[in-house]
């Protein structure tokens, strides 16, 4: 696990943002299954070298969206119940902002909407042979 | 163990006001991050707050507390330039500090002394800067003190000591411990810091959680397509700190609320809007020079 989470501290984007993402992005692909037990808040901060309140409040936003939850004294799980559904909501999370960002671009150098559905009917055709 | 409250210090040499009413609190557990230019007042913010240096005026207070001979016992101290008795060795100021502080634990100590790889039979006169460094810093993490206050606790020290020290600070930190710190390297205290303060000629020009700041303060940019364009309604709004525009190019600081006036900018008219990030060197030297920050921070920015 520690393995597959790091983070960019430099960054603009908030350090718990970027550990919550990572997370979802973790058990949207399977990285992370059910069950499976993540890092104590301290060995995540020492492992990152971040402040260890950074972690926890990351956690906890993840306890909150249903994707962990903690045990106390034993630790932080990947909730067993419902993971499927995490893990389609983390993906769905993760394409929303990517297509979200690509669209405000697209707006923001001045496309019309039917240039955008253009461009998608293209994108999805590459993309999504199989499904036409 | 420890909430502190500084509450309008004031701290005069002469004329010259070193810090100039300042007002922070410090909450328990925290690591806490100060920032600033040379003379802006951060280490006679660490002298007053251990009454090593007169106040003028104002207060600190540790939960509550004037700082008494007994908070001593849990306050521990690296100043900016280290003291050590040159003809000591390393060991013996190891037994000093056994015998001054209660709770000074000195195995652990020589652990931290063996980690930084110092000789603890060498005399002081012998250190390098950094190996001075270290040795204030070992000295300090085995006080077992439920708070820190570190004063450029990384400076002389090679790039695998900054990231012991960083280690230690979030050890700490892990242990519940208040950490009160200050470093001219913004990605340490980037790392490390949950809360910072940026002190700018002896005054507080910003504070609040890292990660709350990056999350809010946004560039927001857009490109008018002639040079005759108002910003009526948009520039007068609170959330905007500054506003730079050159012929069709505008770029506002926001504080918060990005999106929503990345969204006016565009109904104004602008195309090519974006919300860019900011990091924490970005915010820090927004927050010490308002005037000329804005060049480099548009360079590095990420778009989001």
């Amino acid at each position: 696990m520690p393995a597959v989470l790091t983070v960019d501290p430099r960054s603009g984007v908030p350090i718990y943002l970027q550990i919550i993402d990572q997370v979802k992005r973790s058990v949207a692909l399977g990285v992370l299954q059910a069950g499976e037990q993540l890092p104590t808040v301290k060995q995540l901060a020492l492992d990152l070298t971040i402040n260890p309140n950074t972690v926890a409040r990351a956690y906890r936003d993840l306890e909150r969206d249903s994707v962990i939850e903690t045990a106390p004294g034993r630790g932080s799980f990947v909730r067993a119940d419902g993971t499927a559904a995490n893990a389609n909501a983390a993906a769905v999370d993760i394409a929303r902002d990517a297509l979200e960002s690509g669209l405000r671009e697209a707006k923001s150098v001045g496309l019309a909407r039917e240039d955008v559905r253009r461009l998608l009917e293209t994108a999805l055709d590459r993309w999504f042979p199989e499904e036409r | 163990m420890s909430t502190i409250q500084i509450s309008n210090l004031r701290k005069n040499y002469g004329s010259l006001a070193a810090v100039a009413g300042l007002s922070l609190q410090i909450p328990d557990g925290c690591v806490f991050g100060l920032l600033g230019p040379n003379g802006s007042g951060k280490t006679t913010t660490f002298k007053c707050m251990l009454d090593l240096a007169r106040r003028s005026s104002g207060e600190v207070l540790y939960d509550g507390h004037a700082l008494a001979p007994e908070t001593f016992q849990n306050v521990a101290y690296v100043p900016e330039r280290s003291v050590l008795y040159e003809w000591m060795t390393v060991a013996q100021h190891v037994e000093m500090n056994r015998r001054a502080f209660a709770k000074f634990d000195a195995a652990r100590a020589m652990e931290l002394l063996q980690q930084f790889n110092i000789d603890p039979r060498k005399r002081a006169r012998a250190l390098s800067k950094g190996m001075r460094t270290a040795v204030m810093v070992a000295l300090a993490f085995a006080r077992n003190a439920g708070v820190l206050i570190l004063d450029e606790p990384t400076s002389g020290l090679d790039p695998v000591n900054q990231r012991h020290v960083l280690s230690l600070i979030i050890n700490e930190a892990a242990r519940g411990n208040t950490v009160v710190f200050s470093s001219h390297q913004i990605g340490q205290v980037e790392r490390a810091a949950e809360r910072i303060a940026v002190l700018d000629r002896g005054r507080l020009v910003l504070d609040g959680a890292v990660d709350d700041l990056k999350a809010d303060r946004k560039i927001v940019e857009g490109i008018f397509p002639g040079v005759d364009f108002t910003l009526d309604g948009i520039a007068g709004d609170p959330r905007i700190a500054r506003v730079d525009r050159t012929e069709r190019i505008v770029r506002l600081l926001v504080l918060s609320g990005a999106d929503e006036i990345a969204a006016r900018l565009a109904s104004a008219g602008a195309g090519g809007v974006r919300v860019l990030d900011l990091n924490l060197e970005d915010i820090f030297l927004y927050a010490v020079s308002p005037s000329d920050a804005t060049a480099d921070v548009v360079a590095q920015g990420s778009s989001s």
